[in-house]
């Protein structure tokens, strides 16, 4: 079964919680869906993230009971694993506005506990795609990019995630890079040297198969590392 | 809290800790990488030059740049326009990524993606 195929039916079999006010889907398949008819050329991993606000936990709750295709881990309970092997996994996160970048917490809960990453929290509402009748509720792609440039990473998976940045970037237009520039600016130093430091290793990563090949991309990444250099203040 | 969730906490705060203690470092010694990495990220091309090259080349009024001298062996690293590096019949080119032959290499002309005085005046 081809990965999109199990990508458009785990949106299907996940909508009544995609459908919860204020969820959104976040991660790396969201290129995936970007891309022209959400094609999900991009090799990533096997699971779809949910990010959930604190604030619409209780509610989204409510809707848990009608994942027929899904069962909360037994290790794990923020995941929920699928029942059929054409599905992907579920993975809730927790978004909170208010909360810092660098930080996390757990919202602790018997049923749907949540890691709560700061660096969602850069995150707002975007557009929403349908896909074959599922509304998919995306971020911005100037929050969605920044949370990718601030979030540490390594080794294999992180040079991945590098690289699905790159992918937002590409198709990121000149609103978004204001955006992202205007976002970027409001960061505390720590973290905007951190967006610095990614996108210098982005600059310098080689092909992965089933990713967008940076080396073509290198001027973009150049551009915006200038663009978010100038005026910062810890800057000469 | 279940054991996962807490498992994944701690790393998710032991990295928050690495990255802090890499941005302090930033100034130091150990930011050498990224400076070196931020030099790498102005040139759209890289290639390898023999000593005597990049002399000539220092001789012509190019700069080296200073994260070069920071590493040890120090590296000559020049900013070159791409017109003056194609008459160097012997400049090799090589990827620009921090793999062993970049690293390896003594002297490197870099290519800047923009004309103007490269990344020097960046930091």
């Amino acid at each position: 079964m081809a990965f999109r195929d199990r990508l458009v039916a785990t949106i299907r079999a996940a909508r009544p919680v995609l459908e919860s006010q204020g969820v959104l889907v976040v991660g790396s398949e969201v290129p995936n869906l970007l891309e022209s008819g959400a094609a999900a050329t991009l090799i990533v991993s096997q699971d779809l993230d949910i990010g959930v606000p604190v604030d619409r936990h209780a509610a989204l709750k409510l809707r848990l009971g009608e994942l027929h295709e899904f069962e909360a881990s037994a290790d794990e309970p923020s995941v929920w694993t699928a029942r059929s092997p054409g599905l992907l996994e579920l993975n809730f996160v927790g978004m909170d506005p208010g909360q810092d970048p660098a930080e996390a917490y757990v919202l602790e809960d018997d049923r749907l506990p949540l890691l709560v990453f700061g660096a969602l929290s850069l995150l707002s509402p975007g557009a929403e795609i349908e896909i074959e009748g599922t509304r998919v509720p995306l971020p911005r792609p100037a929050g969605l990019l920044l949370e990718k440039l601030i979030t540490d990473r390594t080794g294999e998976k992180g040079e991945r995630d590098l690289l699905v940045a790159l992918a937002l970037l590409v198709t990121a237009g000149p609103a978004d890079l204001e955006e992202l520039a205007q976002a970027y600016r409001g960061l505390r130093s720590e973290l905007r040297h951190a967006v610095r430091s990614n996108l210098t290793i982005l600059s310098l990563l080689g092909p992965r198969g089933g990713m967008p090949d940076p080396r073509p991309r290198r001027a973009d990444v150049a551009a915006l590392l200038r663009r978010l250099e100038t005026g910062d203040p810890d800057l000469p | 809290m279940t054991v996962s969730l807490a498992r994944r906490l701690r790393q998710l705060r032991s990295r928050v800790l690495v990255r802090a203690w890499h941005y302090r470092q930033r100034h130091h010694a150990r930011g050498v990488w990224f400076r070196l990495r931020r030099t790498l990220a102005a040139a759209s091309e890289v290639y390898a030059l023999p000593r005597e090259e990049a002399e000539r080349l220092v001789s012509e009024g190019h700069g080296a740049e200073s994260v070069g001298l920071e590493l040890e062996p120090p590296k000559l690293m020049l900013f070159v326009p791409a017109a003056r590096v194609a008459r160097i019949a012997s400049a090799r080119p090589l990827a620009a990524r921090l793999n062993a032959e970049l690293l390896a290499s003594e002297c490197l002309a870099l290519v800047p993606f923009v004309a103007g005085p490269g990344p020097q005046a960046e930091p």
